[in-house]
């Protein structure tokens, strides 16, 4: 997972003036990684869910448990100051949700599959 | 519902894992075909030139508080008068920009050839899936479905008393095919051909028209409020470095 170290910050002034200073482009970058992060995330987290066998609910609440930690990660790579960093707490803690889902579902019952059903 | 039912581990030996391993490589080799078949046509230096100036008045239009309001006037004045602003655009040429668009046939090729390679890849596929693969259960997934899934997970085989969480294997190409997409993005990069939505939306936007651009954008231009944003910045700096003191 690479971090966002490399992809430079972006300085918001949050005191004095209220006027947005923010690079639009590192921005991009910088939800970029998340995607990524979270897209690995939910790949290694289905493999995981389904050689553990979980099923039905549990599977689910595994995968809320699997984005948490990503967020929670993510927050703490970006040094708890997510302001300087993103726009809002939404895009570092919800962004990419739904996307990571679908990979999460299908690696989850091919690995489930392979290790339980047969 | 109907009890457990035994799948014969040669289904997943030979359906399952082939299935899922073919369709990978076949996202990949997709990837690479379409990269070969781009073809590297020398872009019109017109539409270049437009690119460029909507990407400098967006600046323009993005900063405009960290310019002096003079120098902001000149500025706009410099793109959006109505007698030579770059921005500007006569109402005749728009009708015609866009239909040399349209009769340019390097354009619609290019687009054929990105459709094609999607399309070709996909039907064999799907041919192959059902020739060898019908009317098999393949997997099973791990959570409980309504009835209405039925059609959905099930393509292929008619029984109403199978539990809908079996899924069959034509359905099981379906779900790859949907689901492999976050793989894609992270083993061929950000570009990659085989995004299909983002696809769809390119395609929309096929009637693109550079002039109604430049015309939208010399309209931000014009309604924007000029408030130059340094001289509070003294302020500011000053309660910068007295808290880096302190």
């Amino acid at each position: 997972m690479a971090g966002h170290g490399d992809s430079g910050s972006d300085k918001k002034s949050s005191e004095a003036t209220d006027l947005p200073i923010f690079n639009a482009e590192n921005l991009q970058s910088n939800m970029k990684v998340i995607y990524y992060c979270r897209t690995f995330m939910s790949i290694i987290g289905g493999v995981t869910a389904g050689i553990l066998g979980f099923t039905g609910l549990t599977g689910f609440i595994f995968y809320l448990i699997i984005m948490g930690a990503t967020s929670v990660g993510l927050i703490a790579k970006a040094g708890f100051s997510v302001p300087s960093y993103f726009d809002s707490w939404n895009q570092i803690v919800l962004d990419g949700f739904l996307g990571g889902l679908m990979s999460f579902v299908l690696f989850w019952t091919f690995a489930y599959d392979i290790v339980h059903i047969f | 519902m109907a009890e457990d039912l035994v799948l014969d581990t040669a289904i997943r030996d030979w359906v399952l894992i082939p299935l899922s391993v073919v369709m990978v490589l076949i996202g990949i080799l997709r990837y690479f075909v379409s990269k070969l078949m781009r073809s590297s046509q020398v872009p019109d230096a017109k539409i270049v030139k437009e690119g460029q100036l909507i990407v400098r008045a967006r600046n323009l239009r993005a900063s405009a508080n960290f310019i002096p309001a003079k120098s902001f006037r000149a500025r706009r004045f410099y793109y959006s008068n109505e007698e030579n602003g770059l921005l500007f655009v006569p109402k005749g040429q728009a009708q015609n920009a866009q239909a040399q668009m349209f009769s340019d046939p390097n354009m619609a090729m290019d687009m054929m050839k990105k459709n094609l390679s999607m399309i070709i890849p996909q039907t064999l596929t799907f041919a192959w899936v059902n020739f060898f693969f019908s009317g098999f259960v393949a997997a099973k997934i791990p959570f409980p479905l309504t009835q209405r899934f039925r059609s959905m997970l099930q393509n292929g085989i008619d029984l109403s008393t199978v539990d809908v969480s079996y899924v069959s294997s034509r359905s099981w190409y379906f779900l790859n095919l949907f689901g492999l997409r976050g793989l894609f993005s992270l083993i061929l990069g950000e570009e990659n051909a085989t995004d299909d939505t983002q696809r769809m939306m390119q395609m929309s936007g096929f009637g693109f028209d550079p002039t109604r651009s430049l015309g939208a954008e010399k309209d931000g231009l014009d309604i924007i409020q000029h408030d130059w944003a340094l001289p509070k910045f003294e302020q500011h700096a000053e309660s910068v470095l007295q808290k880096l003191v302190h």
